[in-house]
């Protein structure tokens, strides 16, 4: 039963890396930017969702503000930010999203207060059993939202006209682009749909921890780069597939390993293994 | 003058790690993210070395050729991935650095190592013996820039697959950058370790190996005085910078990514286009 | 055109520093105020600004009024090195306080040990910062004295055998699970497992889990109130039931607003009594609130008491003398709002341990552990 529940434990962490990391590997097919201020994305719904809920008392605004507000964010990180440095050498962008998310976590710090910010009347917090599992409401929530959230970005991208554009792009930007598919637009709806996953993955980590944080982004910015390189960069399955176990191994290593080697470290040992044996990843990606 | 003397000392331990790096990435091509795990391979080493009596220069020594040693081993992982795979993979090897040390006793593990022997040169000859070393290495930097070996890491940067068809020994190269790279990042870590006199596994973190990309790239990849110049402004900007108090990060953050925005050249680059007649013989090759 | 602007505020800050020199007893202060530590600098800087303002207001030092030098050091101990020479040489300092983690109040110790300027660490640590040398005191606790309180607690006070340890993987943390595990069979304890994580965790998941198979007596569990609060809350909300017991970086008002009606029961050993009758630590409790606009922590409350520490020597000593301030400090005998405050030989504090407990949503007193022998912090 404790090795059951623990994989669950996994399953539920790993969701939520899931959710975030997606949409790090959304932008890398596309643009190959390695996008660390995806964080401070993910960071900022988390606090969209606390703030609003903690006026409006309505979980489901909040939920709204997080995923459409930080996704129409994150069109406007790529038009100011990424636009005009596209045709630089890689490390170009790296820095400069790694220098935006340093001032997006300080500007939360400054705006919203260094202790971070809680729930006044902390939503989904009470065990729910099911299946003689013993998990908060809010953790099967997540699973719960996660399996819609993906689900959805799935249906979408094979079954509207969009998606099919954005998968053409992704693939062959140069034949999309004279089959008349709109790059500008492709990538907007890309960065839109992974900000928006990452926003929502904030909130509900917002809502776990009953904390959100200005640094709360910080882990989780290193950490799914380990994740989209696991799954292959560019591959959204592999990302889930390496998010899930990555989610499922740390449960366990924290467990019997925790005197061995920390959380993050356990991460990367895993990566560097499989790298060694795969360089390109667990999946091909891009 | 100990403010003044200190502020130098940081400052010229800062440069040796950014040139080092810059060996690497700057002249090489290959993002390390990884960077700070090799400059505390230096200062674990050359620490534990003075704390059992050992004379200090045989210490330094004995850090730098570990750092270096342990750069080879990850050389090799360079062969087997790249680009961004392997900036990926460097980041890795800081983390499993940090969770192996903070798990070691022997090693401080969290509480670190504190008590460092003083060197016995003074403030002044301390100093004195890292803008030595600053020196030595941007010589050094200077000379392979200008021999075959420069030439080889450029090739490697810019084309690696051409390179490879030209038949240079593109391994064997890579191998090379990262051991001297990492040879020299321990020397400035047993440098630290004997300036601050206390080192635990929070100085060694993955936002150091950030730092130091960003003074490289800041400076202008390749350019040893665009970097020189950058490692000396960024590693002394919060001390100038302490009347700004609560903004002074976010200030850092948004320089970082105002000078990647507006000036992806980094300094190197914006000189090049302000004076574009000089033709330095440190200034970088254009950008791709 | 900005930079005009900069210069020329730079030159109106050094005309005030200037007109401030000549009549003010200044007294170093490094702090985390941007970074990671920042919530505990703030915390720390309101502390001290309310000892220095409660202490220009009953006459200052003989008539001077005290300003504090303060300095930004980002909890790294890169930056604390400059700072701590900036202090000696630029600003003069005779005295200085710490407001910072052990990283960079370490590093900073042998500049001031050194220099011969008495350094007072208000709440990091790390036990290497008084083995500095003579110059250098702590006014809180080692992390081996609080975990061996923490022993007597669980073991003795509370009757609880079979207890899980749950450690926060960083100084603090290990130093508390070390000091608890070197008293814990004294007392009857039986550490049935030990669990570690991180600084950046905040999802305890498999720890909940397998604490619940474990099906222990007690929790003795280091954190801060970013990762306690989350841990009781999801204890709680996983079915486990069992005294949580914990300490000082549990307090403050934060970790009770995290973890919500969780909190309620949950029991720390710490240096601050809300119930205490002491007039000081009544005043310092409703005056912190009214000064910072926060409820009291530990890290505020530490802070202020090493500031009243150098106040008391300072009035006691004169201001030119760091010698004579040094053994001023080594002589205090203080009534501080962290208890009675005196020092051993290697210049760690001595006074009692306050137990605090959650009820109706906020701290108050549950018991007082005075054994000075368990208690005795390391003398070299």
């Amino acid at each position: 039963m404790l090795f059951l529940e623990l994989f669950l434990q996994g399953i539920i962490q790993g969701s939520i890396y899931a959710l975030f990391a997606v949409g790090l590997t959304l932008v890398y097919g596309l643009l190959r930017i390695l996008h660390v201020a995806h964080a401070g994305l993910y960071t900022l719904g988390g606090y969209f969702g606390v703030l609003v809920f903690n006026s409006s008392g309505s979980l489901i605004l909040g939920g709204f503000v997080a995923v459409l507000g930080v996704g129409f964010l994150g069109i406007i990180i790529y038009r100011l930010c990424y636009e005009p440095i596209l045709n630089q050498p890689p490390y170009v962008p790296l820095i400069a999203s790694i220098g935006l998310f340093i001032a997006m976590e300080e500007l939360y710090r400054i705006l919203f207060g260094s202790y971070g910010v809680t729930y006044t009347n902390p939503p989904l917090q009470e065990m729910l059993p099911l299946a003689g599992f013993y998990l908060r409401q809010g953790e099967w929530v997540t699973i719960l939202v996660s399996i819609v959230l993906i689900g959805g970005l799935t249906w979408l991208s094979s079954r509207t006209k969009l998606g099919l554009a954005w998968r053409a792009t992704v693939t062959d930007p140069q034949m999309a682009e004279s089959f008349g598919i709109d790059p500008i637009r492709v990538r907007y709806f890309n960065f839109f749909i992974g900000s928006a996953l990452a926003g929502s993955a904030g909130m509900i980590v917002g809502i776990l921890n009953n904390l959100v944080e200005p640094t709360m982004g910080s882990i989780p910015s290193y950490k799914a780069l380990a994740i989209i390189v696991l799954g292959g960069l560019g591959s959204v399955r592999g990302t889930l597939v390496a998010a899930l176990a990555l989610g499922v191994v740390e449960s366990y290593g924290t467990i019997y390993l925790g005197n061995v080697l920390n959380r993050d470290a356990i991460a990367f040992v895993f990566l560097i293994i499989v790298l060694m044996i795969r360089p390109q990843g667990m999946f091909r990606g891009v | 003058m100990g403010y003044e003397i200190s502020l130098l000392t940081v400052m010229g331990i800062s440069i040796i790690g950014s040139l080092s790096l810059n060996l690497i990435t700057g002249f090489c091509g290959q993002v390390s993210l990884g960077h700070a795990a090799f400059v505390g391979i230096g200062a674990y080493t050359a620490s534990l070395l003075t704390k059992a009596d050992t004379s200090f220069f045989i210490a330094l020594l004995a850090g730098t050729l570990l750092a270096g040693t342990f750069g080879v081993m990850v050389g090799l992982a360079s062969l087997r991935v790249r680009h961004d795979f392997l900036a990926i993979t460097t980041m890795g090897v800081n983390f499993v650095f940090l969770g192996v040390v903070r798990q070691q006793e022997w090693l401080g593990g969290e509480l670190g190592v504190s008590s460092i022997p003083d060197t016995g040169l003074g403030k002044l000859g301390f100093l004195a013996l890292v803008l030595g070393s600053v020196i030595l290495v941007a010589l050094l930097s200077l000379q392979i820039r200008r021999s075959w070996m420069g030439y080889v890491f450029e090739a490697i940067s810019e084309d690696e697959d051409t390179a490879r068809m030209l038949g240079l020994d593109v391994s064997r190269y890579k191998l090379i950058a990262f051991a001297l790279g990492t040879a020299l990042a321990g020397l400035s870590g047993g440098l630290y370790a004997h300036h601050v006199r206390f080192i635990f596994p929070d100085s060694f973190a993955f936002v150091e190996s950030i730092t130091l990309l960003a003074m490289v790239v800041i400076g202008g990849n390749g350019s040893i005085i665009g970097v020189i110049i950058a490692s000396a402004l960024l590693s002394v900007l919060p001390q100038w910078f302490q009347f700004i108090g609560d903004y002074k990060l976010l200030l850092y953050g948004s320089l970082l990514f105002i000078v990647m925005r507006f000036s992806p050249g980094g300094l190197s680059g914006l000189t090049q286009s302000l004076f574009p007649k000089s033709k330095n013989s440190f200034a970088l090759k254009e950008n791709q | 055109m900005r930079l005009k602007n900069i210069l020329s505020l730079i030159l109106v800050l050094f005309m005030f520093l200037g007109i401030a020199w000549a009549d003010t007893v200044k007294v170093g202060f490094n702090v985390p105020l941007t970074g990671f530590a920042a919530a505990d600098g703030k915390s720390a800087l309101n502390g001290a600004k309310l000892a220095v303002k409660q202490a220009n207001e009953t006459g200052g030092i003989n008539g001077e009024k005290i300003e504090l030098v303060i300095y930004d050091d980002q909890a790294s101990p890169k930056e604390a090195v400059p700072i701590a020479n900036r202090l000696i040489e630029k600003d003069g300092v005779k005295v200085a306080v710490s407001g910072s983690y052990s990283g960079s109040t370490r590093a900073a110790a042998g500049i001031f040990q050194s220099a011969g300027i008495p350094y007072i660490s208000a709440y990091a640590i790390h036990p290497d910062i008084t083995r500095s040398g003579n110059y250098v005191f702590r006014t809180s606790f080692m992390g081996e004295v609080q975990g061996r309180a923490g022993a007597l607690l669980i073991g003795q006070t509370m009757q609880h055998k079979r207890v899980v340890v749950i450690t926060l993987k960083n100084d603090f943390g290990k130093s508390l699970a070390a000091g608890f595990k070197a008293e814990a069979s004294n007392f009857g304890i039986k550490i049935v497992n030990e669990y570690e994580y991180s600084i950046g965790d905040r999802q305890f998941g498999p720890i909940v889990a397998k604490v619940r198979a474990d099906k222990p007596d007690a929790i003795y569990a280091s954190g801060y109130f970013f990762t306690a609060g989350p841990l009781v809350n999801q204890l709680r909300s996983g079915g486990v039931d069992v005294p949580v017991i914990g300490q000082e970086g549990y307090d403050g008002e934060q970790f009770i607003k995290i973890a919500g009606a969780f909190a309620e029961g949950v029991i720390i050993t710490t240096s601050l009594d809300r119930d205490s009758n002491s007039p000081i630590a009544r005043s310092f409790i409703s005056e912190y609130e009214e000064f910072s606009g926060n409820k009291v922590d530990m890290v505020s409350a530490s802070t202020h008491t090493a500031l009243k520490v150098v106040v008391s020597a300072l009035r006691k000593a004169g201001t030119n003398n760091p010698d004579a301030i040094r053994k001023a400090i080594t002589q205090t005998q203080l009534n501080a709002a962290t208890g009675k405050i005196s020092f051993n030989k290697l210049g760690e504090v001595r006074k009692n341990v306050e137990v605090q407990i959650v009820k109706d949503g906020d701290w108050h007193y549950h018991s007082t552990i005075r054994d000075q022998t368990l208690l005795a912090p390391p003398e070299s």
